[in-house]
């Protein structure tokens, strides 16, 4: 990823590492199929503190909001999240396919407040991958195809030093979301 | 402002686990009152903040209770009040600090997170004001809600501020509608406070990193207000929001980063 200048284990360790100071807990206590909720206590507002850090670490910026989010918006409220804050079948089809074996809980009627319980330090490396693979072929500055990066998680220009311009995850999830559907046609 | 003048008062500060609810809760409890904390949710780092914040309070020789209660949710609040009268032997300080919303421009809320706005950072502090008066009354107590700068200025995703400027337009009509009561009635609008909340708040708003040192404000500096307010000190002031910002919003212009 990062065309190959960082490597998952770094991925992973740096979720970590921010895991632990957003959490203030030991680094060694947490595997890459923790759940963030269930099995390290995080709440909502940390999870935007640990974005913080990686964004931190990486030059990138994380989804500020949830896929269901971007489904309400882009197809209307309801198609993925009932009156009562249940998750639709729509929705449960689109998160298996999203979050794959890592969401074994998610099913029609679960509580959308549950989902995030969901969430593993695996799942969160997953989406930090797939920001750093948006990384373009050329500098967009000066064109140059020298990529670099010193500490295996910043990347910039070998050329100009301008850093590495990724997607946003919230671009990201957008992009996923219209491709998938133009496919399958869910929403 | 840390003599005893507090000496046995019985304070409820809602949302009071962390952040600005947290640093009111302490320095009452240092000034000498018993302490109603209170989290929303059951099993997360809020009730464990809560918990050991209630633990460090007892150990000043204070009584604290922490309750878990939605605030959005009347039935809920009706218990968060009689169990901190019942712990607490009355209560004299309501502190309305609680708060929840997305961060987005209004016009992309979705209805549901629209009603979840309202009904915790409007209805939710209307309730808490209801079912604390009866209590209230019977003290003469005092009333102060925890507002911030987002009520007068535009802050990039947050909707939040639109509720504040609501809680500050109840804030002056309560202190009118209270007073034949004896309750007095204020809030405190703070800028910038370095909270976790500000953690949140950066990533929709990047130039905040930039700001200058000298703007921001810490929670003890909220709390050292709010105290100020309950105090005798302040008897001359009624349904006023003090605005807390180090001069944030004096100015029109300011370079980020310079001095």
């Amino acid at each position: 990823m990062g065309q190959n200048l960082i490597t998952e284990e770094k991925v992973i360790d740096a979720v970590k590492d921010a895991v632990a100071e957003t959490l203030s807990i030991d680094k060694g206590t947490i595997n890459a199929d923790s759940s963030l909720i269930q099995a390290l206590d995080a709440e909502s507002l940390d999870f935007l503190d640990i974005n913080y850090r990686i964004e931190q670490t990486f030059g990138i910026k994380m989804a500020r909001h949830f896929i269901l989010e971007h489904i309400e918006e882009m197809y209307g409220e309801g198609s993925a999240i009932d009156e009562d804050g249940k998750l639709t079948e729509k929705a449960v089809e689109l998160l298996k396919i999203r979050l794959g074996e890592e969401a074994p809980e998610i099913k029609v009627g679960t509580d959308m407040d549950d989902i995030p319980a969901q969430l593993t330090v695996q799942s969160i490396a997953n989406g930090v991958r797939d920001i750093l693979n948006s990384l373009p072929e050329k500098c967009t500055n000066c064109g140059a195809q020298q990529w670099t990066s010193e500490d295996g998680a910043k990347v910039k220009c070998g050329n100009c030093g301008e850093p590495a311009a990724y997607t946003n995850g919230d671009d990201l999830a957008v992009e996923w979301l219209k491709k998938l559907n133009a496919e399958r046609k869910i929403f | 402002m840390e003599s005893a003048i507090f000496k046995d008062r019985a304070v409820l500060v809602t949302g009071s686990s962390r952040g600005i609810g947290a640093a009111v809760a302490r320095k009452f409890a240092r000034a000498g009152a018993n302490v109603a904390l209170n989290y929303r949710k059951e099993g997360g780092s809020s009730e464990k903040k809560a918990l050991e914040l209630r633990d460090e309070i007892e150990k000043m020789g204070r009584r604290c209770v922490a309750l878990k209660a939605d605030i959005s949710k009347k039935a809920e609040v009706k218990e968060l009040v009689a169990g901190a009268v019942e712990a607490l032997g009355g209560l004299d300080i309501l502190i309305l600090n609680a708060a929840r919303s997305p961060f987005k421009p209004i016009e992309r809320l979705l209805e549901r997170e629209l009603k979840q706005l309202v009904e915790t950072n409007y209805m939710g502090n209307i309730f808490c004001i209801q079912e604390a008066l009866p209590a209230l009354t019977e003290s003469k107590g005092q009333i102060i809600f925890i507002s911030s700068l987002g009520s007068k200025f535009y802050n990039p995703s947050y909707p939040l501020g639109s509720m504040k400027a609501a809680m500050e337009a109840v804030v002056r009509d309560c202190a009118e509608s209270l007073r034949p009561k004896g309750i007095r009635v204020n809030g405190v609008c703070g800028g910038i406070v370095r909270t976790d909340a500000l953690k949140t708040l950066r990533q929709f708003w990047e130039e905040l990193d930039q700001m200058p040192e000298e703007v921001f404000i810490e929670p003890d500096e909220i709390a050292d207000a709010v105290l100020f307010l309950c105090s005798p000190a302040a008897s001359g002031i009624l349904g006023q929001s003090i605005v807390l910002d180090k001069g944030m919003s004096l100015s029109l212009f300011r370079s980020p980063g310079k001095k």
